[in-house]
């Protein structure tokens, strides 16, 4: 007669026999639960375009404004200089007489060699 | 990944495909941990295939949630599995107190052909196997369910229940005596005498 261990490991096989299988559609909510889970992997961050680097290297909003303002304003006093400034510059427009002088004596001299 | 790639993958790299975004290694997990979860859930519980079904939903979206913080070389999935679809049965069971079928409720072969008396019988054996399962205090049938029909280790069963090894021998002996008693006297009714 054979022992109760026997005995026991013909119920055992029978259970793993009889072990319940999972349906499609139990097997189908288990994956599509699986899929809502996936963490999803860090995007790439996309590499800023030439303006925003400019901008950037600028200072942002703020350096690209205070930019453009002084551009504005040295346009502005180029094509219409304040009337205060008159007194200094005088009637004439000769820059020799501020003690300009784009061009000095030294190199007329270059350019006569 | 391909997912006919998957197949000799160890459950751990399936993982943390998993957590990197592989949807092939998300159905090849499921695929292949959900038969386990649900066979472990339906013996812990009575044999309650809709309890079983909802403990495999809940252990699994565990796993999934996990995914993304899973240390590997920690644990190993199936452990982790295992422990946590025991611990989802051992909470129904507490709230629910609901007794298993006595084992005198299990229906009789009726077919006579051959391999139907057969399959009859075997169900009968599983189902009889299951009732006395059901008698056990709750540690020692997880003890002998892990052992003797999941065909688990001493060491990871161990691991899965929280206690030395010693102790996992001593739940599986108790709960194997106790199953010999409960079964003894029906082994000319569910064919054993048959077999051999």
């Amino acid at each position: 007669m054979p022992g109760a261990a026997d005995d026991l490991s013909v119920f055992f096989e029978a259970a793993r026999a009889e072990a319940p299988v999972p349906d499609g559609d139990f097997m189908a909510r288990l994956t599509a639960d699986a899929l809502a889970e996936m963490p999803v992997p860090a995007a790439r961050a996309p590499s800023p375009g030439f303006w925003m680097q400019v901008r950037s290297a600028l200072g942002g909003w703020a350096g690209m404004t205070g930019l453009a303002a002084a551009c504005a304003a040295g346009i502005w006093i180029g094509v219409n200089p304040p009337a205060t400034l008159d007194a200094y510059w005088g009637d004439s427009t000769n820059l020799g007489e501020v003690g300009v002088d784009p061009l000095s004596g030294f190199e007329l001299a270059m350019l006569e060699e | 990944m391909p997912y006919d790639a998957m197949s000799d993958c160890a459950e751990e790299e399936l993982l943390a495909a998993y957590a990197a975004g592989d949807a092939a290694a998300a159905r090849a997990l499921t695929a292949r941990l959900a038969p386990r979860v649900l066979a472990h859930a339906y013996r812990m519980l009575g044999g309650d295939r809709a309890e079983a079904e909802d403990v495999t939903q809940e252990a699994l979206l565990r796993l999934w949630r996990a995914a993304a913080d899973w240390r590997s070389g920690e644990a190993k999935v199936s452990t982790w599995l295992y422990r946590v679809t025991a611990n989802l049965c051992i909470d129904r069971m507490r709230r629910k107190s609901r007794a298993g079928p006595a084992l005198d409720d299990i229906p009789e072969p009726e077919d006579d052909r051959p391999s139907a008396v057969q399959h009859m019988q075997q169900a009968a054996r599983a189902e009889a196997l299951q009732a006395a399962l059901d008698e056990l205090p709750e540690r020692q049938r997880q003890a002998v369910i892990l052992r003797h029909i999941e065909g688990l280790g001493n060491p990871e069963i161990a691991q899965i229940m929280d206690i030395g090894t010693r102790a996992v021998e001593s739940l599986t002996a108790r709960g194997k005596r106790t199953l010999e008693a409960l079964l003894a006297g029906r082994r000319t009714e569910l064919g054993y005498d048959g077999d051999d």
